[in-house]
């Protein structure tokens, strides 16, 4: 048991830091202001990431064969947090990163990987998932966009909706139904979709995260070859449980969270208000929080790093993830609300929006709760 | 990072964890209403095989001691082992244990009535009597055998820094802690997944799921934290650790015994054991909130 970085890992952060420091612009701070799915970040990680790719950053962890280093889990991790931690300039770009391209790779044909992936190696890709419906959230498995073979080809029909990214994305990770293929779970294939095929209509939904983050995307006779499935049909299921395997850990939130906090404190010392005992002390649960959920992905984080499945420590990370964003955006709200207001201060602001998402986005923390009761403590199903 | 222990850390742990199989920890009703099962065989084999010096061995270190603190706090019965493997390798090797610490004002203190030595730290030095007499024990609510430290006792200096011992207390009440809250939740899922209620397992029902669930990712977390603290000797990591459970614990506590229900009220079925040193805990060097105003004050002060 050790709790250290290595050197390597510590000269690693600290050549991500350094380029983050000499690559932002000045104005960072307004661009991130909306969120990492607004057009403005979006577009902006459209000249970050390339500038990443030369550098070596961008997929350091995948394989050479793929425009990778194969350099280790931890590397890979820490470029997450310090990404996040400043305010993600990869924006829709880390999903390519993180689980995309890696399931691209494991379940692609040889032409579906020679088209996407060398795109997203060289960072300038933007890619949207279609998961999500109007009627299918936590319960996924029911989605009812349907794929109906037509010959050599598909026909899509149906919605989606909370569609990050959709705005600018060229290509859909799209789940839908083939009639015929099976039930339930068994009957989800997965579509690579150009976002330009006839028939697809976005619609930004404006919302309390940001400008442009989320969107219904409406599929009308989208009509696809045959060569977009990506596996066979009645694999999706897998396939998407196999991707999500990758993602589960999920965003390094703690990083951005114990940073902004410290920020939080600065402002309040510099009114002389850190020496309040109650200040100080919610101050230290909102650190202790984010210090529980660091420790908890870390536990995942040396899992996977091993090779082995995170299974639940994954689902109890993003719980104590889910409660050190919300600690600290309280912290926020509670001793500094001007920050909130007028000019107030962009970087609590962000935090804040990014923190009301936590427990929703990627599964709400209640299904984490579920499957921490089920699978780790061993607790019996609903009407067992 | 490595969560693994290494190979010297998991033979020890699995030893100990044998030994804490064994008949020497098996638990019993208490006669005469009482609270707590002090197992003085258990204490002692482990004593003489050297258990509670593992903080010094390089390759075992203060991580393992506060692993094997937290593994025999889950055990419904007692043992000293929090400033045996935490304080005594370090501050004072050759003091007779089982021990005592005294912070802060007079009051009752665990582990008196069957302590051989007390150590107290005061604000400028850490001094250490042994006792020639177990103290008398003193009714308590807490599950430890309480005393109140005698007044005739030889004091003597030792060379230790008041505020470094507080910081290794700090980990070793957080790790115990954390073996304490953990035991209760173990013991509170066995019931609920075998509890039949309304025709299913009381622990099927969602309502009971996601508060265990809840409290399994605090006590996970609060264990880390504990881990590191003793990995790294960061102060501030201490207070974070300790004030994190301790502000956990009778939240945990409550639900625990909600699961529970009228059974877990008797002294027949040991929860008590650990929700009510949890509870003392809780109040352990100020409490949860001072813990954190002070891991605050560690991580932002300005020198
Ligand atoms: C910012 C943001 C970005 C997103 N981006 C995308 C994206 O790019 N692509 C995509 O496909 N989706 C995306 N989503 C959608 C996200 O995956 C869903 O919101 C999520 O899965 C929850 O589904 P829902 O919103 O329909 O909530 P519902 O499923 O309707 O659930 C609402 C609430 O009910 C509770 N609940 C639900 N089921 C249970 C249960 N079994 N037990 C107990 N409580 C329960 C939970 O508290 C839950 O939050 C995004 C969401 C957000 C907020």
């Amino acid at each position: 048991m050790d709790f250290d970085w290595t050197d390597e890992e510590r000269r690693f952060r600290d050549r991500v830091r350094a380029f983050l420091d000499r690559e932002l612009p000045g104005d960072w701070a307004e661009i991130a202001r909306h969120g990492p799915g607004s057009p403005e970040q979006t577009e902006f990680s459209l000249q970050f990431c390339p500038r990443l790719a030369e550098a070596g950053l961008l997929v350091p962890h995948w394989p050479a064969a793929w425009g990778g280093q194969d350099r280790p889990t931890w590397e890979h991790y820490i470029l997450g947090e310090e990404m996040w931690a400043a305010g993600e300039p990869r924006g829709a770009q880390y999903m390519n990163v993180n689980w995309i391209g890696p399931t691209l790779m494991q379940y692609g044909t040889d032409a579906q990987k020679a088209r996407y992936i060398p795109p997203m190696a060289e960072g300038r890709a933007i890619w949207c998932q279609g998961f999500s419906e109007p009627g299918a959230g936590s319960d996924l498995a029911s989605l009812k966009t349907r794929a109906t073979r037509d010959g050599t080809d598909y026909v899509i029909e149906g919605q989606k909706i909370w569609t990050s990214y959709a705005g600018l994305a060229e290509t859909c990770f799209l789940l839908a139904r083939v009639p015929g293929s099976g039930e339930g779970k068994a009957g989800i294939a997965i579509f690579l979709v150009p976002m330009d095929t006839p028939g697809i209509e976005v619609r930004s939904i404006p919302s309390l995260i940001g400008h442009g983050d989320i969107h219904e995307v409406f599929f009308t006779g989208v009509r696809v070859p045959e060569t977009a499935r990506f596996g066979g049909e009645g694999e999706g299921w897998s396939i998407i449980s196999y991707a999500l395997a990758n993602e589960r850990i999920g965003i390094a939130r703690y990083e951005l969270s114990a940073r902004v906090l410290g920020q939080m404190v600065a402002a309040l010392k510099a009114e002389g208000r850190f020496d309040d005992g109650a200040v100080r002390a919610r101050a230290g649960e909102a650190s202790a929080a984010c210090e529980a959920a660091r420790m908890l992905a870390y536990r995942a984080v040396d899992r996977r790093a091993k090779g082995h499945d995170v299974g639940t420590f994954a689902n109890i990370a993003r719980v104590a993830v889910v409660e050190a964003d919300r600690a600290v955006s309280d912290f926020g709200m509670e001793f500094l609300p001007e920050a909130y207001s007028g000019d107030g201060d962009a970087a609590f602001l962000a935090h804040h929006e990014r923190a009301i998402v936590a427990g929703i986005a990627a599964g709400a923390a209640e299904i984490q709760l579920d499957l921490i009761a089920r699978r780790h403590l061993d607790l019996p199903r609903g009407t067992a | 990072m490595e969560f693994t222990p290494n190979d010297d850390q998991r033979t020890f742990l699995g030893v100990l964890d044998q030994i804490a199989a064994g008949p020497e920890a098996a638990w019993a009703v208490g006669t005469d209403w009482q609270r707590f099962q002090w197992s003085g065989a258990l204490d002692a084999i482990l004593d003489e095989n050297g258990f509670f010096d593992c903080a010094a061995e390089p390759d075992l270190g203060p991580v393992a001691a506060a692993e094997m603190v937290m593994r025999l706090a889950e055990l419904p019965v007692l043992v000293e082992s929090a400033a045996s493997a935490l304080l005594r390798p370090r501050f004072a090797p050759d003091l007779p244990r089982p021990l005592a610490v005294v912070v802060g004002p007079a009051q009752a203190i665990r582990f008196l009535p069957v302590a051989r030595s007390v150590i107290r730290v005061g604000t400028d030095a850490v001094e250490v009597a042994e006792l020639p007499d177990p103290a008398a024990p003193v009714d308590s609510l807490f599950a430890y055998p309480m005393g109140r430290v005698p007044a005739d006792l030889t004091w003597r200096k030792i060379a230790a820094d008041p505020a470094e011992m507080l910081d290794a207390w700090r980990v070793a009440v957080a790790a115990e802690l954390a073996g304490a809250l953990q035991g209760g939740l173990t013991s509170v899922l066995a019931h609920v997944r075998d509890r039949r209620q309304f025709g299913r397992a009381l622990g099927s029902f969602q309502a009971v799921q996601h508060r265990l669930a809840g409290a399994a990712a605090r006590i996970e977390g609060g264990r880390l934290m504990t881990l590191r603290a003793a990995a790294t000797g960061d102060p501030a990591e201490a207070a974070r650790a300790l004030g994190w459970l301790q502000n956990s614990a009778t939240t945990i506590a409550y639900d625990l015994h909600q699961f529970m229900g009228a059974m877990g009220l008797t002294l027949e079925h040991p929860l008590h054991r650990w929700t009510y040193r949890a509870r003392l805990l809780r109040s352990e060097m100020s409490g949860g909130t001072a813990n954190l105003a002070l891991a605050a004050d560690r991580t932002w002060s300005t020198p």
